[in-house]
């Protein structure tokens, strides 16, 4: 019982409550892959009017 | 100002200030009045986190950073994601499992007294230290702009937060921050959307970005390796993440307002909010920026921004003309560009806009001769990238949106202010009053200490502020201060989360040795101010790693305390 309770407790921590992304993880990549999408857009405009 | 823009300035602030003192009327207890009831949802700590780091001057000063430098200055805000999702994921549980009032308790109970002593003394010194700078940066610059008496700003904008903060605590001031906040977007949007109203009608958005990306105001990313370039990619990625690290995660002004929430969750959400938000609103603003520098190559601008009648009157009448004969000059040039862009004649397009910019070198050295000249008739530090915006919004905005930009920089410096002074009163509380004075620190003496801590930090800021004017490069001066200590601060933190073998003895020799070798390259080294944060960290773990066989031999390392 005890190995299962665990991993439980583990996972409702690791939930965002979020319909999408539902884990932390999720949440931390969606972040770093809006500031890759802001530094591209960003080299972008350096490129083209810098 | 008209009466109507007075209405809306002191309106807007005595009626978000009110509320705060209603809205926390019934803080009693200790818990509630640092930490508040406890139910702040993720929303208003993201503001409350945005609110407490964008300070008057940031929304003064930032745009006039724009017109006069381009973009270029927002890669420091580049290392903020990665700073913010290590914080959420490492250091906010472990805040939260502890409980902890403020962040330096959790170096007490991961080393020892002296060390916690040691790194909310480093946060007191700096965070004190600049604390009157929050209310005299904006202070000095609206009353040079409207000629009101400049300790009356002090006192009075100085007083106001106070009483709020010292009365309602951290709930207090997250209530007011989310209208404070309210207030300055809805001032930035108008001016922005008022400002794009103003400029040519014949200048469409390609127009305007090709004549603002002449004159290099859109190279917002720079590859360059030279350790002497302020702002590039990689002093922004990786000196910003340890200048943000330190921040957000050591300093107790921002800690103090992700603690407060609901659950781990909410205070994750709050910090996540602030890290995809931060880029994009810092892009619009100094944005804002740029497209003042294109309005004023078409409207002409004032020879000084933000100089006085007094000083005005210094400048020689030969730099007048040649500055407004320059100026009419590069206006004709670019509307050449402009009809020669617009027909497809690249060439003739190309010689306009070089023309152009020849005229305008010309003008800008004038403003520059004439900023000499009127320094040397009045004394005075004054920066241009302060006044630039503030003389765009008196000048060419109607009344009323006058009145509500100027509620937005006061709105601005009294969070800010006011999250400072919350973490300043808390900190000298918990971390040296309680901890000092032993069984005699009942939950009611530290509430009536903490307050008291507060309203004195308050009346401190006040008095430094009075005489901050005495200081030359006072903002320059304490941001460096601020980058000094910040490596340090981190660096105890680091080792307390990462390094479990070093004890307090190592961790606080170590931070001191850190602390005298950044001191020390400060000194002698002119690289950007960024990679200290750095620098200072990386010295505190190597230092205390290199001291811990030494001075760990007889004492017990208290790593599980944090885990």
């Amino acid at each position: 019982m005890k190995e299962a309770v665990a991993p439980e407790n583990s996972e409702r921590e690791e939930e965002t409550g979020l319909s999408w992304p539902r884990t932390w993880r999720g949440i931390y990549f969606l972040v770093l892959g809006s500031f890759a999408l802001w530094v591209g857009l960003l080299i972008l405009l350096t490129d083209a009017f810098g | 100002m008209s009466p109507l823009d007075y209405i809306v300035l002191v309106g807007s602030m005595l009626t978000i200030a009110g509320y705060g003192i209603w809205r926390t009327r019934d803080r009693r207890s200790l818990n509630s009045y640092l930490k508040g009831a406890g139910k702040t949802p993720w929303w208003a700590i993201g503001l409350s986190v945005m609110a407490t780091q964008a300070s008057a001057i940031t929304f003064l000063s930032t745009p006039g950073q724009g017109y006069l430098g381009g973009l270029g200055f927002l890669q420091i805000y580049f290392g903020m994601p990665l700073a913010l999702i290590t914080i959420a994921a490492v250091f906010l549980p472990i805040y939260r499992k502890l409980n902890v009032y403020t962040a330096y308790e959790f170096l007490g109970k991961r080393f020892d007294k002296k060390t916690r002593l040691l790194g909310a003394g480093l946060f007191l010194l700096q965070r004190g230290l600049g604390a009157g700078l929050t209310i005299y940066a904006p202070a000095i610059v609206l009353t040079t702009v409207f000629g009101w008496p400049l300790n009356f700003t002090i006192i009075a904008s100085g007083l106001v937060v106070v009483v709020y903060t010292a009365l309602g605590g951290s709930d207090a001031v997250t209530v007011t921050q989310r209208y404070q906040l309210g207030v300055i977007f809805a001032g930035m949007v108008a001016a922005f959307c008022l400002l794009i109203a103003k400029l040519p009608h014949e200048l469409g958005i390609g127009d305007t970005f090709a004549l603002a990306g002449g004159f290099h105001k859109l190279n917002a990313v720079s590859f360059s390796t030279d350790l002497h370039e302020r702002y590039t990619i990689w002093s922004g990625i990786i000196g910003g993440t340890f200048l943000m690290l330190s921040y957000f995660g050591t300093d107790q002004s921002q800690v103090q307002r992700y603690i407060t929430g609901e659950s781990l969750r909410e205070s994750r959400l709050g910090l996540m909010f602030n890290a995809v938000c931060k880029i994009p609103m810092q892009f619009f603003i100094l944005l804002l920026g740029v497209l003042l520098f294109v309005f004023y190559q078409f409207a002409q601008p004032p020879l000084v921004f933000g100089a006085t009648r007094g000083q005005e009157a210094g400048v020689m009448p030969a730099t007048q003309t040649e500055f407004s004969a320059a100026h009419a000059e590069a206006r004709q040039d670019l509307e050449t560009w402009l009809k020669a862009r617009h027909a497809g004649d690249a060439s003739a397009a190309s010689a306009a806009f070089g023309a152009a910019v020849a005229a305008h070198t010309r003008w800008e050295k004038a403003q520059d001769d004439a900023l000499r000249q009127a320094r040397k008739r009045s004394k005075t530090t004054a920066n241009v990238a302060d006044y630039v915006f503030i003389t765009f919004i008196l000048e060419q905005l109607p009344h009323g949106i006058i009145g509500l930009l100027v509620a937005a920089f006061f709105g601005a410096a009294l969070s800010a202010k006011a999250a400072e002074l919350n973490a300043l009163g808390s900190s000298t509380t918990i971390d040296f009053y309680r901890l000092l004075a032993g069984p005699r620190a009942t939950e009611k003496a530290c509430l009536t200490a903490s307050r008291a801590f507060t309203a004195m930090w308050g009346l401190v800021a006040i008095a430094f502020a009075l005489y901050a004017h005495l200081v030359e490069n006072l903002i320059q001066a304490v941001n460096i201060l601020g980058s000094i200590f910040y490596g340090t601060l981190l660096g105890l933190f680091v080792v307390g989360f990462f390094v479990r073998r070093v004890g307090g003895h190592a961790i606080f020799w170590g931070a001191l040795l850190a602390q005298g070798l950044v001191c020390a390259l400060y000194f002698n080294l002119t690289i950007s101010y960024l990679w200290f944060p750095l620098i200072g960290c990386a010295g505190c773990v190597i230092f205390s790693l290199a001291l811990q066989p030494v001075l760990g031999t007889n004492e017990t390392v208290k790593g599980e305390a944090a885990a």
